[in-house]
């Protein structure tokens, strides 16, 4: 049992389960199987996310999602439009420019649209979740450690200007506080330049500074890579490129034979991963602790990959349930049950490690419970 | 004044960008286009399955770009300027707030795209927008469109005429004006379609002709984010208008001091005065 010491899963695993629990959402409109799946991300999230910033972006996108059920409410009572026959309320109707003609503004609202849009609303706010529940999970930190090698130069970029965003504000609070001390209070476009400019400055020198750090430790020097690999990478890359470029106007032109484009488009991005396999050869450079990819790792992402196919299997009848005329929605046997394995990550996934920082005691009873694990395994 | 080439675009860089332009101008027009899989199904969920699809094919594309450009093609001190800069953009970028859709990351993007040539503005556009998703945990469907539309800024304003004095900070100006007015225009394309619950006269007809779309399209585009998008305009221009002269000269600055492709020449004679042994 050597995957319950407590560590971080790969974030690959939680985009996975939460980008297929997204598609999962995205084919339905059955408002029992939408809050399922906003019960199962928000199980997942309380029980598994780690202590860090950005683990409250779960609530912050929550919030998104019931203001888009809200907006799409709203916006549905002020102009309306769907049939229906049970009206609840009649709005007053406002009268409106005949440019915008057919636009109506007010009018009465029915028991059926009112559901249709809530249905609607309630999916996209579903498939925001999910996201919500992805960002939270994961450090964007160790995502993009597991860049593959193509990506290096990119990934340090980002890298970096993550660890200097914070500072970057820090540094406007810190000349902020220089310019109150030396008596001027300047407003508007002024300050803003008596801020912006020495802020830019800095860090640009600062940008110098740690360019001849990297150039030192010898940051950019490529291992060798023999001409025929290099040509191989290029040739992949390209006819890939180009296919996946044909493929878009098979996907969108109506003129183009039918089996066009989503053939290229796999048959390109296949290329062009062949690509990146064959360049990534010419790094020679190692990783600093990778995050291992075991046992939890493929069982979260089949996890999500079983819900979502259930739900692609269920009844297209039960999935979409009528609005017009308005019945109560029914609750699909298969989509459900497969929508509960994608709650199991919340056990599967290995438990999170202590933060140390909150004193001797925790820290030393962290590694005491690590060391116990160690041994019970 | 320029230093074109900080980021070098090698042939298949330059087609690896043609190829995600090409792309993007479809992924952000298909609703304007006779879409086909708009129109193959009645069920108006099906038809956002299109934008889902060039989400997958943008985020791929963006990230085969990034691997081109950063494969032989930026060093050390490109790194390190892309990353502070990004980093400051992605400082700024929550600071200016959604509210009013006026961002500051333009005004750092348009003049560094300027100084460090138009890859480099590329590339800073897209890494300034993930890095900013990445900090405020923003990652979403929305993030290949909103890299793509900053990268296509970054790139723009490397591309503008060569001017010098006034005249250029006049330039970057309107040209931010404009910039930021399309980068609206251009980004309600790619959530439109899935607005369904838009009134009939400005809604995204699926499978509709181009004419009707085109026009529901701008109607969209007067009633709800003209309010928008005109602060930006504006916002972008004071700004460029009144910081972009020092904030040019800060980075022509940086791009002398990390001497930036640096060609050593070697005279014929040795200089008197070496010692020669």
């Amino acid at each position: 049992m050597t995957h319950r010491l407590p560590r971080l899963l790969h974030p690959g695993a939680w985009w996975l389960w939460a980008t297929t629990l997204a598609i999962a959402a995205s084919r339905t409109t059955n408002p029992l199987l939408l809050v399922a799946i906003i019960a199962i991300t928000g199980y997942v999230v309380a029980s598994r996310r780690p202590a860090s910033p950005w683990s409250a972006s779960y609530a912050m996108f929550l919030t998104i999602g019931l203001v888009c059920i809200g907006v799409r409410l709203t916006l549905f009572a002020l102009v309306g439009g769907a049939p229906g026959t049970h009206i609840l309320v009649r709005l007053p109707v406002v009268p409106l420019p005949h440019w915008m003609a057919g636009v109506r503004l007010g009018g009465p609202i029915t028991a059926e649209g009112l559901a249709a849009s809530a249905y609607d609303g309630l999916r996209l706010g579903v498939i925001l979740c999910c996201i919500g529940a992805a960002n939270a999970l994961t450090s964007p930190r160790r995502l993009l450690k597991s860049l593959p090698g193509a990506l290096y130069e990119a990934g340090v970029a980002v890298t970096v200007a993550l660890a200097f965003a914070p500072q970057a504000v820090a540094a406007v609070g810190r000349l902020r506080a220089a310019r109150r001390i030396r008596g001027r209070h300047d407003r508007g476009v002024r300050r803003i330049r008596g801020l912006a400019i020495p802020v830019l400055e800095g860090a640009l020198d600062r940008s110098v500074d740690l360019a001849a750090a990297m150039d030192a430790r010898g940051f950019g020097r490529n291992g060798a890579a023999t001409q025929r690999v290099r040509r191989t990478t290029a040739a992949l890359t390209l006819a890939g490129l180009l296919a996946m470029v044909a493929s878009t106007y098979g996907l969108v032109a109506r003129s183009a034979p039918a089996g066009l484009g989503v053939p290229l488009l796999v048959g390109g991005a296949a290329l062009t991963a062949a690509g990146f396999i064959v360049g990534a050869k010419r790094g020679g450079r190692t990783r600093y602790r990778p995050d291992p990819w075991r046992l939890p790792e493929w069982l979260v992402a089949l996890t999500g990959i079983a819900a979502a196919t259930g739900v692609l299997l269920g009844p297209a009848r039960e999935l979409w349930p009528s609005t017009y005329p308005l019945v109560a929605p029914p609750l699909p046997a298969v989509p459900f049950l497969a929508l509960l394995v994608a709650v199991l990550p919340a056990w599967i996934a290995p438990p999170l490690p202590r933060v140390r920082a909150a004193g001797s005691t925790t820290a030393a009873r962290s590694v005491g419970s690590r060391q116990a694990v160690r041994v019970a395994s | 004044m320029t230093a074109p080439g900080v980021v070098r675009l090698r042939p298949r860089s330059a087609a690896a960008m043609a190829a995600v332009t090409i792309v993007g101008l479809f992924g952000f027009g298909w609703p304007l286009l006779d879409a086909r899989l708009a129109g193959a199904s009645s069920q108006t969920a099906h038809s956002s399955d299109a934008s889902w699809l060039f989400v997958g094919l943008l985020t791929l594309l963006l990230v085969i770009v990034l691997a081109e450009i950063s494969e032989g093609g930026i060093d050390a001190k490109a790194v390190a300027v892309l990353g502070v800069l990004a980093g400051c953009g992605a400082a700024l970028r929550p600071l200016s707030g959604g509210v009013t859709g006026f961002s500051f990351a333009f005004f750092l993007l348009i003049p560094a795209g300027r100084v460090f040539g138009r890859s480099f503005g590329f590339v800073l556009g897209a890494i300034t927008l993930l890095a900013s998703a990445l900090l405020t945990g923003g990652v979403g469907p929305w993030l290949p469109f909103e890299m793509l539309g900053f990268a296509w800024t970054g790139f723009g304003a490397g591309c503008l005429p060569r001017m010098t004095g006034r005249a250029e900070v006049y330039l970057l100006a309107g040209y931010g004006a404009v910039s930021g007015f399309l980068y609206g225009l251009l980004l309600n394309l790619s959530f439109w379609p899935f607005a369904q619950y838009l009134p009939q006269q400005i809604a995204f007809v699926p499978g509709g002709d181009v004419y009707t779309n085109v026009v529901h399209w701008i109607r969209f585009d007067l009633t709800t984010s003209l309010g928008f998008d005109i602060p930006r305009a504006v916002g972008n221009a004071i700004l460029i208008l009144f910081l972009g002269g020092p904030v040019l000269a800060a980075l022509r600055r940086v791009s002398r001091r990390a001497n930036f492709n640096a060609v050593p020449t070697f005279s014929p004679q040795p200089s008197e005065g070496l010692p020669t042994s």
